[in-house]
């Protein structure tokens, strides 16, 4: 079946793309709330800020993500100084590369079911007693989990497909930074690889498909449980 | 409980200007659409800041914008059922109605719930999703979870608007029911004559932003003003009677300040208190009191005032301490020479009994 | 409106063919490391003669990979003979044009900013206190050449067992040389020709030719290669070029 280092590779896909979408997704769903509400000029341009780990390179992110965070850039030292976090060479690096290259997957989910949401059932709830924060959590927030659920899977599937970012942010190190993707790329570079190659790009496929498939189910599922 | 209300703002193209009372019981703000009324029921709810205004509710003053008072909406204690029902879809019906109970300062007694479940039928839906239920189902769980939240006012937005005739005909009698029972004053905006003259006791006229008349329901219906104010054709007379007795060929008498009213029988015990509606069109007018007719009540009359247009004539009458209208030809007005102070006969054709106290 | 959309379409289509049958356009595929070079050699090339030279610069273990999957290089400038023996095998080269012109060296590399002195890089060198908990960055040894060689260095200076659990592999020596850069890593192992590069890492230690086979750039043109090509080729091994080479470190073979 799977070679140790290759089983590996795929307990730390999995490892560090649910830190990842775990650890986006309250920004995710701060970030859409405040959207939602916000009216500023200027307000498209931050929007398509959020959106653009999806357009840009995968290779610029990891070298951007290298400048910011690294233990001399601005916001790794920042981290590292008070909370102790280190990113470079570490799976909390290629963690943070999937968040941040998959949070417009779920801001995008979150932003849109919170558009759909009908704003008069938020005035009735004021009607009736319930506070901003109580709107939110009891109302805003349930009716809106459907998005938030496909978001987060869509991204979770995402993210174990991230190889660029990662493999220039925090290298190549099997136990650490190897993902799936990047040992299919190691695999690939190494004469005599192409088994391997063939075995864990199939486990990658299965993967991404077992991903997408519980997104549409839970969605449905959600959807039903708020009697839609 | 008295509440004032007095208001102005300026949408754009249109100027509110609002300026009424209400006391106990149904106060219906009427008038057509596009009129303002939602506005003013947005303003009284905390919904809609207006540019100026003071709503003063139970000698709670909830809006001031001279001093600087705003009470916001969570905050009014006045439930708002909206037209559309509005009911939180992923919550089921029994946690809907809680809702508000829930978050209510001072909470109803737990037999509260239970009354307004049974008062508005909805205990075999508590378990139900709103996706679930019919037109009229939701409507009256709309009623219910505003009614459970305690509030010192309700505020009823066209609730019926959204409804065809049957759904329509099925809630009535719960609003009919809620007006006598549940002791929680009521504004009611609508643009139906029929639903106005069927619940409120007080009617609030509006026309484009402002309030062109208002009154008690009894002397508003009638009075020939009401019509040219409000835009409407003069319904009628609305008028409180109780039931005198029922008598032995299969009619009801009933009793109303300007004599007897003859209808047919009545499941109610005597002594019941109703309210009755004569439309002008039903009723017809003779100098002379006819003998020998089918119609089986005829009520002698003094007429009060008369408006004439080109298409019809209305007649004011008094009959004791009730005021009715009939409307007539502006042929017969003259043939009959009919005007103020003469002493006729009203011949009344046909009368309204609300439904719900129909006999079976 | 459907004027223009056909007026789009067409200019398009053109801009696309036109630049597919460009005249003398070359595509060469180098080693990363050859990056600075080629590209002042190119432009020499082109301000010369009106040629544009197409480089893509990669870990030599990508090119020949994407070489075999057919990519359309008609250069092929490898950083270590394994890989363009590899190349050959497959026969994707002309293996009459082979040749090395040029060579390397291994350095030892540390942040401008880091206390460490130049010193001799032997078998009684403390790897571990000079990393002092960080890690080794280099080009990934299972398939970069520049890991290939600094593998082997540090196998036979008995350093690699140490070692191996405390490296930063990089997808190419490029990627090494940023990690050092950006003082991300204390130490990095490149090529001389990469350390001289760059302002903000210095060299402090330079590898023993003993430790480890020659470095060679093999150059060769691909079974694909145009007259252009050829041209191109020649002038990469001519007087100027090796000036440029010079230039930047490399030692003539």
């Amino acid at each position: 079946m799977l070679t140790p280092d290759e089983a590996g590779a795929l307990l730390l896909s999995l490892r560090v793309s649910l830190v990842a979408i775990a650890c986006a997704l309250p920004f995710a769903l701060a970030a859409a709330v405040w959207l939602s509400h916000a009216r500023f000029p200027g307000k498209t341009l931050i929007e398509g800020a959020f959106t653009l780990p999806l357009v840009l390179p995968p290779v610029v992110m990891g070298y951007l993500l290298l400048l910011a965070f690294g233990t001399r850039g601005p916001l790794g030292a920042w981290l590292l100084a008070h909370l102790g976090l280190r990113f470079a060479f570490d799976w909390k690096g290629a963690a943070l590369a999937s968040a941040i290259i998959t949070f417009p997957f779920q801001f995008r989910a979150i932003r849109l079911a919170l558009e759909a949401m009908d704003g008069g059932l938020a005035e009735a709830a004021e009607t009736l007693g319930a506070r901003a924060a109580d709107r939110f959590m009891n109302l805003t927030l349930p009716l809106a989990l459907p998005g938030i659920v496909a978001g987060a899977i869509t991204a979770f599937a995402a993210s174990l497909g991230e190889f660029g970012a990662i493999i220039t942010f925090v290298s190549n190190i099997p136990g650490e930074t190897r993902t799936l993707p990047l040992a299919i790329f190691n695999a690939l570079q190494t004469p005599g690889g192409e088994a391997e190659a063939a075995r864990l790009s199939a486990l990658s496929i299965a993967l991404a498909l077992i991903g997408v498939a519980l997104a549409a189910l839970a969605q449905r599922r959600i959807t039903r449980l708020i009697g839609r | 409980m008295s509440a004032e209300v007095s208001l102005r703002h300026a949408f754009p193209g249109f100027v509110l200007e609002a300026q009424f009372r209400m006391d106990e019981g149904v106060t219906a703000l009427f008038g057509p659409s596009g009129a303002g009324k939602t506005s003013v029921a947005h303003a009284i709810a905390g919904l809609l800041k207006p540019r100026e205004g003071r709503i003063v509710i139970a000698g709670r003053t909830i809006l001031d914008t001279g001093a600087g008072i705003s009470i916001p909406a969570h905050a009014r204690r006045i439930g708002y059922v909206f037209q559309d029902a509005r009911l939180f879809p992923h919550m089921s019906v029994e946690n809907n109605l809680r809702f508000g109970w829930r978050r209510a300062e001072e909470p109803a007694a737990v037999e509260h719930f239970s009354h307004i479940v049974e008062l508005l039928g909805l205990a075999h839906l508590l378990s139900r999703k709103p996706a679930k239920l019919s037109g009229g189902e939701k409507g009256r769980v709309a009623l219910g979870r505003a009614l459970l939240a305690s509030p010192g006012l309700l505020l009823l937005d066209e609730p019926l608007a959204a409804l065809d005739a049957a759904r329509k005909s099925e809630i009535l009698p719960y609003l009919e029911r809620l007006r006598d029972e549940a002791r929680v004053p009521m504004l009611y905006v609508s643009h139906s004559l029929d639903e106005v003259t069927r619940l409120a006791d007080f009617v609030v006229v509006m026309r484009e932003g402002r309030i062109a008349a208002s009154g008690p329901v009894f002397d508003l219906m009638s009075d020939l003003e009401f019509a040219r104010a409000s835009g409407v054709e003069a319904h009628g007379a609305v008028l409180e009677a109780n039931i005198k007795e029922h008598r032995a060929d299969g009619l009801s008498a009933l009793a109303f300040a300007g004599g007897d009213l003859i209808v047919s029988r009545i499941a109610k015990p005597p002594g019941t208190r109703l309210r009755v509606r004569i439309r002008a069109e039903d009723i017809m007018l003779a100098l002379e009191e006819p003998r020998a007719i089918s119609a089986n009540n005829v009520i002698p009359a003094t007429i009060a005032a008369i408006r004439e247009t080109a298409a019809h004539a209305d007649v004011q009458l008094a009959a004791g301490d009730a005021k009715l209208v009939a409307r007539i030809t502006p042929a017969s007005l003259k043939r009959l020479a009919l005007a103020p102070g003469m002493q006729l006969f009203a011949i009344v054709k046909s009368v309204t009994v609300d439904r719900n106290t129909q006999g079976e | 409106m459907r004027w223009r959309v056909l007026a789009l379409s067409i200019a398009l289509l053109a801009a696309c063919a036109g630049s597919a049958l460009a005249a003398g356009k070359v595509v060469v595929f180098a080693a990363a490391s050859l990056t600075n070079a080629f590209q002042d050699i190119a432009t020499a090339y082109e301000k010369k003669t009106g040629v544009r030279i197409v480089n893509s610069f990669a870990s030599s273990s990508t090119l020949a990979r994407q070489i075999e999957n057919g990519a359309p290089a008609e250069i092929f400038a490898s950083a270590d003979t394994q890989w363009m023996d590899y190349a050959d095998t497959r026969g994707l080269i002309d293996s009459a044009s082979r040749k090395s012109p040029i060579g390397n060296a291994l350095v030892l590399i540390a942040p401008a900013s880091s206390p460490l002195g130049p010193r001799a890089i032997d078998a009684r060198l403390d790897w571990m206190k000079l990393l002092g908990g960080g890690r080794l960055a280099l080009g990934d040894p299972a398939h970069v050449p520049a890991g290939i060689y600094a593998k082997q260095a540090l196998a036979n200076l008995g350093a690699w067992d140490a070692l191996r659990d405390h490296l930063a592999p990089a997808e190419d020596v490029r990627a090494a040389l940023v990690y050092v850069d950006r003082a991300e890593a204390p130490l990095g192992i490149v090529y001389l020709t990469d350390a001289r590069q760059d302002a903000n890492v210095k060299i402090v230690g330079v590898f023993p030719e003993s430790t480890h086979p020659p470095v060679v750039y093999p150059f060769a043109l691909t079974k694909i290669a145009s007259p252009a090509a050829r041209a191109y080729f020649a002038f990469l091994t001519s007087k100027d070029a090796m000036a440029v080479f010079a230039h930047y470190g490399f030692t003539a073979q």
